[in-house]
């Protein structure tokens, strides 16, 4: 079988976006898994806050970049309340716990997403339809900015988390959260810095991904499988891992596609299965205990 | 903050875990630059009563006090910035972050900036500084963390087992920096081995089954054979 190399350049790239658009909501899981043991699904709420709150701002002001900044500031304002309401309410417990409970809210996020917005699936318009091409294969621009994006987002996150004092606090909490507070540092703040920039990010993978798709209130559940399979194969609380498996994972669906179809949506799964046998803690995660 | 009274003052002191009652009334009490030491075999309650003492234990009941002020009901991170500092038995460090990040979140609460105190206590930290705290030794570990806690000028060092697994040579040269910290800072150590105990400790605590089993602040009481019984 050969492939023509224009469709896969194409693949690639388009790989490339949605691998990114992966990381954005994958490294929120990540983190509030590896600093706070919650397994928090409401993210993919936050994406699809991100995602109505960009059409709606677009359509009210023609500013699309507008709308997305919005997107994620909505995203944070969530999560934010969700923190603060009720995770800070369920930290000690098991993270099924936080598990079922995020999947609760979930769902309620989509009731409310409906009662507010409707049914109908909303079109975003794309910023730039601009092209260039690539080896005979004309390339979106959108979809370039979209890799941007991510890339930026993970020197951001990198350097937050490396170069201030309160991103070092985290990584060291992500080890291990009392000797974190036995130094007189207010973990319950970092718990929730970090839940608000998982629900930020969220939001932000929402509205960069609006144009793409039909924003719709479902729009979360259909990402959450990918989503929960790029942190798991990555490593539960690696920033690196969750980056390496979000291009593994959008280049098996896009590449899947292209090869065979009809496996496309089941390669990640065999990927997944395959990594988790060899290593079950992901590619860089270490053994998170229970606390 | 008032600075009268003892640096701390434990009295019918409760605490289990669960249905498990693990302390039963303890009374102890720390003055000014003073060296105490908790001895008693494992799972008598020692650190338990270190635990409770900074707040990552509830105690059940009684009055734990530093300088006059009730430390009960704060959290683990207001005892710590009130003064008083934990040091665990873990010897976990963080082990992802340098030995300069893990000092700079040893003072990033105090905002005290002056390391050099604590590194002269620990020189060979100074040269290991950009390297991952995982990598280092044992003994190198516990180094860390005491010059870690003692950023900030605490008033009082809990201290667990510090010496446990360490080699000779460590431990001589840390029972010479607890002397030396005695001379600004109040420390209690839970600790098993009964040399360093006779050589620093002003007083001595045995604890037993959860209980204050006798209490030594002569040092004409402290010897070897009088503390082994309580092992």
């Amino acid at each position: 079988m050969s492939l023509d190399p224009r469709l896969v350049m194409s693949s690639v790239i388009f790989g490339l976006s949605i691998g990114g658009i992966y990381f954005l909501l994958a490294i929120g899981l990540s983190l509030c898994f590896g600093l706070m043991r919650i397994i928090s699904l409401d993210q993919l709420l936050y994406y699809s806050i991100g995602a109505f709150v960009t059409y709606s701002v677009g359509v009210a002001t023609g500013q699309f970049w507008l709308g997305v900044a919005a997107g994620a500031a909505a995203g944070g304002l969530a999560s934010l309340a969700v923190e603060r309401l009720i995770f800070r309410r369920i930290y000690a417990r098991d993270p099924t716990f936080s598990m079922i409970t995020s999947f609760g809210l979930l769902f309620g996020g989509i009731g409310i997403i409906k009662f507010v917005w409707g049914v109908v699936p909303r079109p975003v318009e794309v910023p730039t339809l601009a092209q260039f091409d690539v080896l005979g294969t004309q390339i979106p621009v959108y979809r370039l900015i979209i890799v941007g994006i991510a890339v930026v987002v993970y020197a951001l996150i990198w350097a937050f988390l490396h170069r201030t004092i309160v991103g070092k606090a985290i990584r060291a909490a992500i080890e291990n959260v009392e000797h974190v507070e036995g130094l007189g540092i207010n973990v319950g703040r970092l718990f929730t810095l970090t839940f608000v920039i998982a629900g930020a990010l969220s939001g932000l993978a929402g509205g960069v991904y609006a144009p793409l798709i039909l924003v719709d209130p479902m729009m979360g559940l259909e990402m959450l499988a990918f989503v929960f399979m790029v942190v798991i194969i990555g490593g539960l609380g690696s920033i690196k891992g969750t980056a390496i498996s979000a291009l593994i994972i959008g280049q098996v669906v896009s590449l899947g596609s292209l090869i065979y179809a009809p496996a496309a949506q089941m390669a990640p799964f065999v990927i997944m299965l395959a990594i988790l046998l060899i290593r079950p803690t992901g590619l860089f995660g270490v053994a998170l205990t229970r606390r | 903050m008032p600075a009268d009274g003892p640096v701390l003052d434990v009295a019918g002191l409760n605490a289990a875990y669960g249905e498990a009652k693990v302390l039963f009334g303890i009374d102890l009490c720390v003055a000014p630059r003073q060296i105490v030491a908790c001895i008693g075999r494992n799972g008598a309650g020692k650190t338990t009563l270190l635990r409770c003492i900074c707040g990552f234990v509830k105690p059940l009941s009684g009055v734990v006090r530093s300088h006059g002020s009730d430390l009960i009901g704060l959290a683990p991170y207001d005892v710590a910035k009130s003064g008083v500092k934990y040091v665990p038995q873990d010897k976990k460090v963080f082990y992802d972050l340098t030995v300069r990040e893990n000092l700079e979140l040893g003072s990033y609460a105090s905002g005290d900036r002056n390391w050099e105190p604590a590194l002269n206590y620990f020189p060979k930290l100074k040269v290991h500084m950009d390297r991952k705290a995982g990598y280092m030794s044992g003994g190198e570990r516990q180094m860390l963390m005491i010059a870690r806690a003692l950023l900030g000028n605490p008033r009082l060092l809990l201290i667990d087992e510090p010496t446990e697994g360490l080699a000779p040579g460590i431990v001589s040269h840390l029972r010479e920096v607890f002397t030396d910290i005695a001379r600004k800072t109040s420390l209690v150590i839970v600790e098993q081995n009964l040399p360093l105990v006779c050589a620093i400790a002003d007083v001595v605590y045995a604890i037993r089954d959860g209980r204050v089993a006798a209490m030594f602040s002569q040092r004409s009481e402290m010897s070897f054979q009088t503390f082994e019984k309580f092992l």
